[in-house]
């Protein structure tokens, strides 16, 4: 009983703990004084408003007529204005919808919507301003700040002492329009309902396990467990649990981006909305999506495929996982009241460190650093553990590629997220305690950031891709019956992947005025990058040669990597080229590039992954048939999603931008005419890519719930992992009874030590038995 | 997913501590903890602070908090690692590594990662440090003259300024760092002398001597180590006051933020230096080395005492965040140090379980030999 | 849309080489794929020995690895090779390369295309400004008195006449009032280029070339203006709110 209530106890603490990280507003961050386009005009007098000042605007409709065009009257009274100041007053007036425009000199024109006082129009309280109605049925809303002014600031005091408010107006359409919901509430509501899904899903697991102890009782043990757990099973669960939510969250903002981009012109979302949520997406899809799920897998599969018991270190490995979920909150923070990071996933100083970047920005460099911490210690656990705990008989040269891969990807990553570390604690610290690493003004060099970035960023984005490498190797060799092609060119060419990360990360920085030399150079590595990638191509084909292929539904998505993949690294060779790169640097075919290689090669290959390896997680296999409907409906809608991005970006479609024009015969615009419904044709195929993937999760839930029961090798593979029973047991393998892998090829001395090896073994076995023999 | 564990033999508490007698996993609460404690931290911390100012003194006590979260969850960690008595100590099954033990290879790997962190700040200083004009050099080409950046009209010049010029301008300023450095030295080799005590064999050493001799050990470590952060701090904010004894004259040390060496300093000039004055009597003497400055202000100027302004905080942000990760790490190390000497003290240690002293030994000498290499860049040239 | 024949070379003969590998890639891809199908791994019987636990038969050639080894990395010198030529073009030193030197005061550019690498090659250039901050562009064509941060332009000695280069301002739709430059075609120019604040780039869609605008340090952007056209600059390097809307009309007239 005392446990339980030292169980029970803690939980409530630390949902409190929780509760209160998310709502306590202590980073400023609740939006009090203006900020933004549309809101900016007098921010330059006090931050909080006051009641004593009454703006007004007199002479609009209620409801207005089309095109007509209305004189308004914009005043206000109160405050510390009074006849005789050198200045009396100012104003600011935006509106939603139709155009402002000025009839006299005391008001000048920032924008068609927005319109402010002028030098001249300082000294009254009271103005003409007209505006002309939209054309269309539109709710329009007019918000108008005063600035009651004392007349102090000839005296040097500049404006304190001044005071002002705000009003906002609304004027309806001569048709009711229904009112446009705010993309922040929609996103906050959508996360707080998957959440709850989240947990009414994990409940009626618990309820589904033992159905008749569905307590309290017993499911504070069971839930503690979880929170506890060290076993590299259940926190390959949880990694994949917080990728597949993560992977939600990423494409709800994706969506709410195309639902902006579909039309020319659009303004579902404001800019400010538009920056927080293609730099939340691309974190979240990258660390908080892509990496959990490749964890996931790699948690519950290295120490099943090289015969461990469980990683090397399990407790680090569960401080690995739990870093993630609390980094999530940090990186959200900014979100849930409105701001939220906005500098892009690549955060390029000076403006990550400018006070024009959100306060959310701060929370989001505070949880990537954790996420820094928490790869760290991941790359630790699975470089010591593929090194170290690899069963007898199990030489470098006979791991599975899967284990290869993500020996690889950790390497990778492992060297090289130190420098996004350091210089994200640089950027915090800048923001925070005001060091000044990236304030041009003192001299602080911004490529700096861009070095320490992509010399982490390139390597990031192979860290992704390479272990979908390993996963597609297995698919195909198993669903071939053959052994992949080349198993030893196979794994040269990762590790050739893994040395070229490093050196062609130059290339995304092109255009920040690198010396030509560096250019040339960086040219050729990574176009280099070309042939151990196209060595894994044709090795994958060659491997389908004289097989038997058993078409299941990993084997379809392991296909549709290949054709995705190939595209992807075709259109990755267009940007090595200069005089290309020049006009692709920051298009659209940019984005097209990254997207096929990062969805249609990482995600899919771990959807290829779950199909193959879910029955060995769960005990349960998948339905085939929605498998085969999930593959069709998404790799159609993705390549209409994807593929005509390609020409929206030779045409000269703008990535980071919250909406584009197009040229017509009047006016001037970046893009075609024919762009435009292009633009929708991509945001209707991303509706249908986002929701054609609630298949998968259909197909996941109904079998844990109803699926046939798995036998321990459904596909045929050969590794270690179909060795165990569908679900495996605590520990993997027994520690006094570890397995021991033979190998089918007669004669062969790939496991013979190398002359090297066998002088460092000396060197380390040698001290150990001396050590032994002292005992 | 559906497999629980709750048989009490092997997993007596998630608070600990543990049966470390086979190799099944253990569940601890330590984790999710740590986590939690470490988003408060960083999360508060960004609310007192903002772009260097005091924003929020009221959520100091919630820094606290998320340090006192993190180190309950620490204490968790230790309590179930007390009861490890070696005996079932994880060994390497793969080759080349067979039969070493798997945490001191993960120790070496977690190095290479130190390393990393430790090059990034490196780059970052060697940027800086050969990309800006040094400030020695800004003052002696008498450019600021001609930009009249100088104190009267308070503009600055933007300019490197190595910690160096303060630290080496004298014995006395180079002292604690010297001294931290020897500290450092003995600690490895005291850290080294606890693994050998723990290590003898059983019946060769009577066992409460082991235990005072490692204890003691690891204790002057510890001691060791906090005298280089407490002398760290002094150099840094405190300074110190030498008086008069024999032939040593009275000097009253300031320290490094007292001679206006901070991250903030972007109108620094030294308490003393920097004038024109000086600058042309050097001219006058060496015209020669001074080529720049003549041609720079012209044969005919006449020195008003103008005194050279500086932006410096490049300069020392680059120093006081990579001695001060350095001093971080010190830091960590003396947290580890306070629960092994505590260990020791209890007889904790075995020949069986030395080798916990061994892997903490081993990222103790790296932190040892970052400082090797921190000093003479930082504190020398 | 872009109007560089570099750029369309590249890009045709790129094209070109894709469509050949994409075709015959996937030509393998779908040839294997219903050629081997079996329903239940009955065509050939386990040729590599596959058995839980033990690993299997290699599966390898060692010919056939060397030489898509060798074949693409020829292909790949071979893409750098043609992508080299035309580098000339993009970062050649400001004089002596295929630029020239500076242009006298009255002396035309008189560009004209490399039929080999489809570069444009000018007799001279003429040194404009252009200036980045949070959210506007600013062009100067006579940077002569410019004393950013200490780092002086050469004084060329002339102001260039206003039809060579003249600045203005364009109404755009959706974009409010922006600034405007007018170039002539026929003449080439050598963007210096600084930010006052952030990190900006100017994407010159007429001639699809970009470069960051840097705070710390100047950078520089050849203009080879060879055809006539009203076009925008962009700005593509991601620098806070109003990112998007930062733009500029650009102007080339004979």
């Amino acid at each position: 009983m005392m446990k339980n209530f030292i169980h029970s106890r803690s939980l409530v603490v630390m949902t409190i703990l929780i509760a209160a990280m998310v709502c306590t507003p202590l980073v400023s961050s609740f939006p009090t004084g203006i900020s933004g386009v549309k809101d900016s005009g007098c921010n330059c007098h006090g931050a909080t408003t006051s009641d004593s000042v009454t703006p007004m605007i007199v002479g609009l409709p209620e409801v207005y007529n089309y095109s007509e065009v209305y004189e308004l009257t914009v005043s206000f009274t109160g405050g510390p204005s009074t006849p005789g100041n050198i200045n009396l007053g100012g104003f600011h007036l935006w509106a939603s919808e139709g155009e402002l425009s000025v009839v006299d000199a005391t008001v000048q024109q920032y924008n068609p919507n927005e319109v402010g006082h002028t030098e001249v129009g300082n000294d009254q309280t009271s103005w003409t301003v007209v505006w002309t109605a939209p054309a269309t049925d539109r709710n329009v809303e007019m918000i108008l700040h005063t600035n009651s002014v004392n007349g102090n600031a000839g005296d040097g005091a500049g404006s304190s002492g001044d005071e002002w408010n705000k009003i906002t107006k609304k004027i309806n359409a001569p048709i009711l329009v229904l009112e446009s919901a705010n993309p922040y509430v929609v996103l906050s509501t959508l996360i707080i309902i998957s959440g709850i899904l989240l947990i009414i899903t994990i409940t009626y697991i618990f309820y589904r396990t033992n159905p008749d102890s569905f307590n309290w009782e017993s499911f504070e043990p069971w839930i503690a467990d979880w929170l506890t757990t060290t076993d590299h099973k259940k926190i390959g669960t949880l990694y994949f649990l917080a990728g597949m939510f993560f992977l939600g969250i990423g494409g709800i903002m994706a969506l709410m981006i195309r639902i902006q981009l579909s039309v020319p012109g659009n303004d579902f979302l404001t800019q400010d909305q538009y920056n927080q949520f293609f730099t939340l997406h691309g974190t979240t899809m990258i660390f908080l999506a892509a990496m959990p799920l490749i964890n996931g897998f790699a948690n519950w599969m290295v120490p099943l495929q090289i015969g461990a018991p469980d990683l090397a270190l399990p407790r680090i490995n569960a401080m690995s996982f739990w870093l993630q979920p609390v980094a999530a909150l940090l990186i959200f923070t900014g979100v849930f009241s409105g701001t939220g990071a906005d500098t892009g996933w690549t955060g390029y100083a000076p403006y990550i460190v400018s006070e024009t970047a959100h306060v959310g920005t701060t929370m989001w460099v505070a949880g990537q650093i954790m996420l820094v911490a928490s790869s760290t210690l991941t790359g630790v656990n699975f470089l010591t553990t593929i090194a170290v705990m690899r069963a007898p008989g199990m030489g470098w040269m006979q791991m599975p590629l899967f284990t290869w891969s993500i020996l690889v990807a950790n390497l990778m990553l492992f060297l090289s997220i130190p420098a996004f570390g350091v210089g994200l604690v640089q950027v915090y610290l800048d923001r925070v305690i005001g060091t000044a690493f990236y304030d041009a003004a003192s001299g602080g060099d911004p490529l700096l950031w861009s070095h320490l970035f992509w010399y982490f960023g390139h390597p990031e984005v192979y860290v992704v891709i390479v272990p979908a490498f390993g996963v597609i190797s297995e698919v195909i060799a198993t669903s071939a019956r053959r052994t992949v092609f080349g198993y030893r060119s196979m794994v040269y060419a990762m590790a050739g992947i893994g040395v070229v990360s490093f050196i062609v990360y130059g290339h995304h920085m092109f255009t920040s005025g690198m010396s030509p030399t560096l250019r040339f150079v960086t040219m050729l590595t990574t176009m280099l990058v070309a042939v151990p990638t196209g060595i894994k191509i044709f090795n994958w084909l060659k491997t389908m040669h004289k097989g038997s292929l058993i078409y299941r539904t990993h084997t379809l998505w392991a296909l549709g990597f290949l054709i995705t993949f190939t595209l992807g690294g075709i259109s990755g060779m267009f940007f090595p080229s200069m005089a290309m790169d020049l006009h692709f640097h920051e298009s659209y075919f940019v984005v097209a590039h990254f997207h096929y290689v990062l969805v249609g090669g990482t995600v899919f290959g771990f959807f290829s992954a779950i199909y193959y390896w879910f029955p060995k997680m769960t005990g349960r296999m998948l339905d085939e048939r929605l498998g085969v409907l999930h593959f069709l409906t998404a790799f159609i809608s993705y390549n209409g999603l994807f593929w005509p991005m390609h020409r929206l970006g030779i045409w000269g479609m703008a990535r980071r931008h919250h909406t584009y024009f197009i040229s017509t015969e009047e006016a001037m615009g970046s893009l075609p005419a024919e762009a435009a419904g292009w633009n929708m044709f991509i945001s209707i195929s991303a509706f249908l890519f986002f929701f054609s993937n609630f298949i998968l999760i259909a197909n996941m839930i109904k079998s844990v719930i109803r699926g046939q029961k798995a036998p321990a090798d459904p596909w045929g593979g050969w590794s270690f992992e179909w060795m165990t029973s569908s679900p495996p047991p605590t520990p993997s393998f027994p520690l006094d009874d570890l397995p021991t892998l033979r190998d089918a090829n007669e004669g062969h001395i790939a496991n013979e030590p190398s002359a090297i090896v066998r002088w460092f073994q000396g060197l380390m076995v040698l001290d150990d038995n001396e050590e032994e023999a002292g005992h | 997913m559906s497999s629980d564990h709750h048989d009490g033999e092997h997993h007596p508490s998630a608070w600990g501590p543990h049966d470390w007698s086979h190799g099944a996993p253990h569940n601890s609460w330590s984790p999710i903890i740590m986590s939690i404690g470490i988003g408060i931290f960083l999360y508060t911390v960004a609310s007192v602070y903002s772009w260097g100012n005091m924003v929020d003194s009221s959520s100091i006590p919630l820094v606290l908090i998320g340090l006192m979260i993190i180190l309950f969850g620490l204490l968790i960690w230790w309590r179930q690692d007390a009861s490890f008595d070696g005996i079932y100590e994880p060994k390497a099954s793969g080759t080349p590594f067979q039969n070493i033990e798997i945490r001191k290879v993960a120790m070496w790997v977690f190095l290479m990662s130190e390393m990393m962190v430790f090059t990034s700040l490196f780059s970052t200083y060697m940027r800086y440090r050969f990309g800006i004009d040094s400030c020695q050099e800004v003052y002696e080409s008498g450019s600021w003259i001609v930009n009249s950046q100088n104190v009267d009209t308070g503009e600055a010049v933007n300019c490197f300024l190595p910690a160096s010029e303060l630290i080496a301008s004298s014995w006395f300023h180079i002292a604690p760092g010297a001294i931290n450095t020897f500290a450092l030295i003995i600690s490895s080799f005291t850290i080294v002398q606890a693994l050998r005590w723990a290590k003898k064999p059983i019946g060769s050493v009577d066992e409460e001597v082991r235990r005072k001799r490692v204890y003691r050990y690891l204790g002057s470590t510890w001691v060791l180590a906090v005298i280089f952060l407490t002398l760290k701090m002094v150099e840094w904010f405190v300074g110190f006051y030498i008086p008069e004894i024999g032939p040593i004259h009275e000097h009253d040390i300031m320290s490094l933020v007292d001679e206006g060496y901070t991250i903030h300093a972007d109108h620094y000039h030294p308490h003393h230096g920097w004038d024109d004055i000086h600058l042309a009597e050097l001219a006058a003497l060496h015209p020669e080395d001074y080529e720049a400055y003549l041609s720079a202000v012209g044969p005919n100027y006449e020195p008003t005492n103008a005194v050279m302004l500086a932006d410096i905080r490049v300069s020392s942000s680059t120093f006081f965040v990579t001695t001060g990760t350095h001093g971080a790490h010190v830091f960590i190390g003396i947290i580890g140090l306070t629960y092994m000497t505590w260990k020791a003290w209890t007889g904790g240690y075995t020949p069986q379980n030395a080798v916990s002293i061994e892997y903490f030994g081993l990222y103790w000498h790296f932190v040892d030999l970052i400082w090797v290499i921190v000093f003479p860049f930082f504190y020398l040239y | 849309m872009v109007a560089s024949t570099l750029f369309w070379n590249l890009f045709d003969e790129y094209v070109l080489w894709s469509l050949f590998v994409g075709l015959l890639t996937f030509g393998w891809l779908f040839h294997h794929s219903f050629w081997y199908v079996s329903s239940e791994g009955e065509k050939y019987d386990n040729p590599d020995k596959i058995e839980v636990g033990v690993f299997p038969r290699h599966n390898d050639d060692m010919k056939l690895e060397v030489a898509w080894t060798i074949l693409p990395f020829i292909l790949i010198v071979y893409l750098t090779y043609i992508s080299w030529a035309p580098l000339d073009a993009v970062w050649t030193s400001a004089d002596g390369g295929m630029h020239g030197d500076e242009c006298e005061e009255g002396q035309s550019s008189n560009n004209f295309l490399d039929s080999n690498s489809g570069a444009v090659v000018s007799e001279c250039y003429h040194i404009i400004e252009i200036t980045g901050k949070q959210w506007v562009w600013s062009f100067n064509c006579n940077p002569n008195e410019d004393a950013w941060r200490g780092d002086v332009l050469p004084d060329r000695g002339y102001e260039l006449a206003t039809d060579i280069c003249d600045v203005g301002t364009i109404a755009i739709e959706g974009y409010g009032m922006q600034p405007l430059l007018s170039l002539k075609a026929g003449e080439t120019y050598l963007a210096v280029m600084q930010s006052e604040d952030v990190t900006h780039a100017p994407w010159i869609q007429a001639i699809g070339t970009k470069e960051d605008v840097l705070p710390s340090q100047k950078t520089t952007l050849w203009l080879p203006m060879n055809e006539v056209g009203e076009s925008m600059i962009l700005c593509t390097e991601y620098c806070g709110d109003a990112h998007s809307i930062m733009s500029a009309g650009l102007f080339v007239h004979n």
